[in-house]
């Protein structure tokens, strides 16, 4: 039986005798449980980051991760809790090697709107540009939405036992939030104003894909990511004052990193995984399809050859070509991705309207 | 600014970018941060290694072609465009308009940076890191700089 001892309490009202109250005597049998104590990472150049954590049997990244609950890996998980319902549990399914780095260095690469763009550098455009500009980031600050909206329902579905991906999914979705601050402030510091929102046929592809997180990171990464990744090389070549160049310079970045998880993983999943290049490249395919509907909608077209040809009377010529620089640019990088990752790459097998130029 | 005139592309060149490059805070700045890479300049035949490693630029050297072929990825132009851009910078303090790298990249049919592995993972640092190496040749403003041999 445990020791008991005894306290004195105030009384409650003034003039009362003074309560005894019992309590046991605290016993710390939680304490000396610890899988593998004794652990003692010490910071390195870089500092102590995620991924030097990883030693001993905190470094043991398991196959599959069948605990249930909210277990940081290597702790001593709860009996009998009610599961919670992961359903991503394969490390096939989620891992890329680089999500700890691709962590860390979302964190040290972030970047505020509000400061950090220096706004007053925005001075007045001609109508038509401005409207364009609009438009373009009406496009943009929807992709955003949706990168949040698809990044978060999955990743409550995913096990603990890969944290690193989790962490780093954390700084996908508010990279994706930062983006729609950023544009949507753009659209509304220059006297214009938000546009009409896009068709997003890929914006359902990406939602409503529910076969698997590999399959929506194919999406993602080949198409949307890279999609976005040039459009913003595209828009600050062609940048009308500082604050567009710093947006779309930070907005690469961020993209990038998703984009590269995207591509660790796939080339981790079908490594590890015979029938994952099967559905990849079904889920692609589908992607492709629908990115190809998406652009037949003249109006990013038409917006971005605006904004490269310097307005409506630059954009018929000039603006349209390098629209379509920036769409053949797009494209094959999309088939080199596809062909490192051992994806069907023949151009012929695209949609017409999504073949490069020189493949027509 | 250093006093003496260094010559481009040479090591010693890449040396005072470098330590300008690793001392001025204003690389150091928002959009900036870790970068692990290894690149490759390729300036006509001439060859170097720039080692990128946390927050800094780890060092700088000549380099082989097996260097190359180890780099993430390398930039590659000819002597008169990297003039060109450095030029530019200095005339400006960084880059502006044609001669970002990003733009310089666009600019081009095949782009600036290339790698011989072929591992796009690796070859797309270039984008993700385009930040920090447009810092450090923006840097290359500071150094007093010479095209012409002695």
């Amino acid at each position: 039986m445990a020791k008991q001892t005894t306290d004195t309490v105030s009384a409650t009202k003034i003039g009362e005798t003074p309560k005894q109250v019992v309590h046991p005597e605290p016993q710390y049998r939680w304490m000396n449980q610890s899988r593998e104590w004794g652990t003692r990472v010490l910071p390195g150049e870089k500092g102590l980051t995620l991924d030097s954590l990883n030693v001993g049997i905190y470094g043991e990244i398991p196959q599959r991760w069948d605990d249930q609950g909210r277990n940081p890996r290597g702790a001593i998980p709860v009996k009998g809790a009610l599961p919670i319902g992961y359903s991503v549990t394969s490390k096939t399914e989620l891992w890329a090697p680089s999500a700890a780095q691709l962590y860390e260095e979302a964190i040290q690469r972030r970047w505020a709107p509000a400061t950090d763009v220096p706004w007053s550098t925005v001075q007045p455009l001609p109508d038509d540009v401005e409207t364009a500009i609009c438009q373009v980031c009406t496009e943009i600050s929807q992709y955003a939405n949706t990168d949040i909206e698809v990044i978060t329902s999955w990743q409550h579905r995913m096990s603990y036992g890969y944290h690193e991906v989790k962490q780093f999914l954390a700084t996908a979705s508010l990279d994706a939030a930062r983006r729609y601050e950023a544009l949507r402030k753009r659209a509304l510091i220059n006297g214009g104003g938000l546009g009409l929102e896009p068709m997003g046929q890929v914006n359902r592809v990406l939602l409503e894909s529910r076969g698997g997180w590999t399959e929506t990171v194919s999406a993602l990464a080949l198409i949307r990511g890279l999609f976005l990744v040039t459009m913003c090389e595209y828009l600050l070549r062609h940048a009308y004052n500082e604050a567009e160049r710093v947006i779309y310079s930070y907005v690469i970045q961020d993209v990038s990193r998703l984009v590269n998880y995207g591509l660790d993983h796939l080339q981790y999943s079908i490594a590890h995984d015979d029938e994952r290049l099967n559905a990849i490249t079904t889920m692609v395919a589908i992607g492709v399809a629908m990115h190809n509907r998406d652009l037949r909608d003249p109006v990013l077209r038409e917006a971005l050859a605006i904004v490269f040809g310097g307005g409506v009377a630059g954009a018929r010529k000039e603006g349209m070509s390098i629209f379509f620089d920036f769409m053949d640019d797009f494209r094959k990088r999309h088939l080199e991705l596809r062909r490192w990752l051992k994806l069907p790459a023949d151009p012929a097998s695209l949609p017409l309207g999504y073949r490069p130029r020189d493949a027509k | 600014m250093a006093s003496t005139s260094l010559l481009f592309p040479s090591v010693e060149w890449l040396q005072a970018v470098r330590e300008v490059f690793n001392t001025s805070e204003q690389y150091r700045g928002t959009g900036s941060g870790r970068c692990d890479c290894l690149v490759g300049l390729k300036v006509d035949n001439e060859l170097f290694r720039v080692d990128f490693e946390g927050f800094g630029c780890e060092s700088v050297k000549e380099a082989s072609q097996a260097d190359l072929d180890e780099a993430d990825f390398y930039i590659e132009m000819p002597s008169d465009e990297w003039k060109a851009m450095l030029d530019n910078i200095r005339t400006n303090g960084h880059a502006v308009g044609e001669y970002t790298i990003n733009t310089l990249d666009l600019g081009r049919e095949e782009g600036i940076a290339h790698s011989t592995h072929g591992d796009q993972y690796r070859q797309d640092l270039f984008v993700r890191y385009n930040q920090t190496m447009q810092f450090f040749f923006d840097a290359s403003s500071r150094v007093a700089t010479t095209y012409e041999r002695a």
